[in-house]
């Protein structure tokens, strides 16, 4: 049993991104904020995959949860935390992470509240009902003035570290992999492969289906509190529908169901629109000769680019960037 | 004598205008192979259904083990020693021959979901003793060497075998087969019936059993329901069925 070894793993993670946190310092700020940026997308990415590619139920309301937990986090940093008048050090390592958990929590129950009633539905019908409840959750904020509206949450601390983002896209990953590998966690396939037939061998389909929506808002709410305290800011239209499609084609590109493959597709569709953006300022010397070309054109082409990839990649690698079928290896 | 495993009473179940079936009265006993025949449409599998709790009967009664199974979830009658197999296989293609056997097992287990999380000691020794039997029940049909092989690149012979052994995984007291033989050719369905008693005989279980295949359903049950038009026309040993107008009339027409 390799079991230890994911253990070990995780606890690599945490120990080698707290190092990192500590010189971040020294590190440019706007290569820190990309990077931290990805750790997000993989805590997203992971979560969501539990649901649509695991569990196989279609949900776009991904970033709906995302702000659940964003928005929950980031009212507690900037209403009560102050109030407390603790230390900066003592908010940064014991209130942020409360405050991250109590966000995961709401958006958990938030996705409780849509996934009980709606999960009687299959494929595209549970796709709308989650779309529609995203909508609502952005509608919503932008229309209550308590959280900013539509100018958004301003003042939100920076507590997000290389740190808090790395720990925390290790522990999703972590948690979707140790609760996939157990005989519990085949059922959850199993759901997706013949609920009919997983019924008739004992397992609680409904259950299933719950626990992995629970979980998977969960951290999908502990992201958006990242989120936040990772941008300082936040405003509704940062939660719409584009950014859980985002979330749903990483999972498609990393292969639905697929642990390793989800969290490459997540680092490469956070980090592709930014390295265009920086390959955009760039020239290439000119092979014939004469004046260098210039790259400037792909800072105009810069999402168009991306598309074409998203293209590409779909017709070349429809089972998902990495080939090789993890759930065929043998249970570590 | 002892009380019936399974006692259906007057059991009828309507799809709007349709009556699927009609007041049926039938029992299995501890331990029996019976059979239920019938005309295709005669509700056969309807009647699993009820059974195994994926439709609630409008009308009358089921008893499992003493006990009525009105409004219990499929699942928890699997619990309480229900298993089935379908008519068109229903295996889960993506998991491997051995996980398809191990989600079966899932009822029986004794840590829950948290401790696959936490992966202590008791998780690792409940796993690896499941590992073990997964492994012990495959061996007995010989498929154990497929274990890591995914469900679905069995040939269609193993895949049935294999769909028998998952339902065999949650322990049932009643295994109920949906048309076993359907697609097997003459050698394999002797193979099929020799299968089946031995189940039978080595986890001491009741077999209720549908098949078109007469020379199957003749050679291994004891007794035989037959069905027409939601309907029971007859029941009785194989010699009694053979004989009987009835059945005769339903199968060849007046």
């Amino acid at each position: 049993m390799a079991f230890p070894v994911a253990q070990r793993w995780l606890l690599g993670v945490l120990v080698v991104s707290l190092g990192a946190s500590a010189l971040s310092g020294s590190i440019d700020p706007y290569f820190l904020d990309v990077v931290m940026g990805v750790g997000v997308s993989v805590v997203l990415a992971s979560s969501l995959n539990l649901i649509n590619g695991f569990t196989g139920q279609f949900s776009l309301g991904h970033a709906g949860f995302m702000a659940v937990g964003a928005y929950a986090s980031a009212m507690l940093s900037t209403v009560v935390a102050p109030r407390l008048g603790w230390s900066p050090a003592l908010l940064q390592w014991v209130f942020f992470p409360f405050s991250l958990v109590v966000g995961g929590v709401l958006a958990a129950l938030a996705g409780l509240a849509v996934g009980a009633p709606s999960l009687r539905l299959k494929g595209d019908y549970l796709a709308i009902v989650t779309l529609g409840f995203g909508e609502i959750i952005r509608v919503i904020l932008q229309n209550v003035d308590a959280v900013g509206g539509a100018r958004g949450l301003t003042g939100v601390p920076t507590y997000s570290t290389l740190f808090w983002t790395f720990g925390t896209a290790a522990l999703t990953v972590y948690t979707v992999w140790a609760l996939l590998n157990s005989t519990h966690g085949r059922g959850f396939l199993a759901v997706a492969d013949d609920e009919v037939a997983a019924e008739a061998m004992g397992l609680d389909t409904t259950r299933y289906k719950i626990t992995a929506f629970g979980i998977g808002s969960f951290f999908a709410g502990v992201a958006g509190g990242l989120y936040a305290h990772l941008k300082g800011y936040l405003n509704p239209g940062g939660f719409s529908f584009d950014k859980s499609i985002e979330i749903v084609v990483m999972v498609i590109l990393g292969g639905m169901g697929r642990h390793a493959g989800v969290v490459f597709a997540a680092i490469l569709l956070t980090l592709l629109p930014e390295g265009l953006r920086e390959l955009g300022g760039r020239s290439v010397p000119n092979p014939f000769g004469g004046a260098a070309w210039s790259l400037d054109w792909i800072k105009d082409m810069r999402m168009i680019l991306y598309s074409l990839l998203l293209i590409v990649l779909m017709l070349t690698r429809p089972q998902g960037l990495f080939h090789r079928d993890e759930r065929r290896r043998k249970r570590a | 004598m002892s009380d019936p495993l399974l006692q259906l009473t007057g059991v009828t179940l309507r799809f709007g205008g349709l009556t699927a079936v009609s007041s049926v009265t039938a029992d299995v006993k501890e331990g029996e192979l019976a059979g239920l025949i019938g005309p295709n449409g005669a509700g056969k599998t309807t009647l699993f259904n009820l059974i195994t709790g994926v439709y609630q009967p409008t009308d009358g009664r089921i008893e499992f083990a003493g006990a009525g199974t009105g409004g219990v979830k499929p699942f928890h009658l699997t619990g309480r020693g229900i298993a089935r197999t379908f008519q068109n296989i229903r295996l889960f293609p993506s998991l491997s021959v051995a996980d398809n056997v191990r989600v079966a097992f899932h009822r029986h287990l004794e840590h829950r979901t948290g401790h696959s999380w936490l992966r202590g000691r008791r998780f690792h020794a409940e796993e690896a003793e499941l590992g073990e039997r997964t492994r012990e029940l495959l061996g007995i049909f010989n498929l154990e060497r497929f274990q890591e092989a995914p469900a679905k690149s069995l040939s269609y012979g193993d895949q049935r075998r294999l769909e028998i052994v998952r339902a065999l995984a949650t322990g049932p007291r009643l295994l109920l087969l949906d048309e076993p033989a359907a697609g097997m050719n003459p050698s394999e369905k002797d193979e099929l019936m020799r299968l089946i008693r031995f189940v039978r005989d080595r986890f001491g279980l009741a077999v209720l059993l549908v098949e078109h295949d007469m020379k199957v359903v003749m050679g291994i049950c004891e007794r035989i329901h037959v069905l027409e038009y939601g309907r029971k026309i007859a029941e009785g040993s194989p010699e009694e069925i053979r004989a009987d107008p009835k059945v005769i009339a339903a199968y060849l027409g007046d």
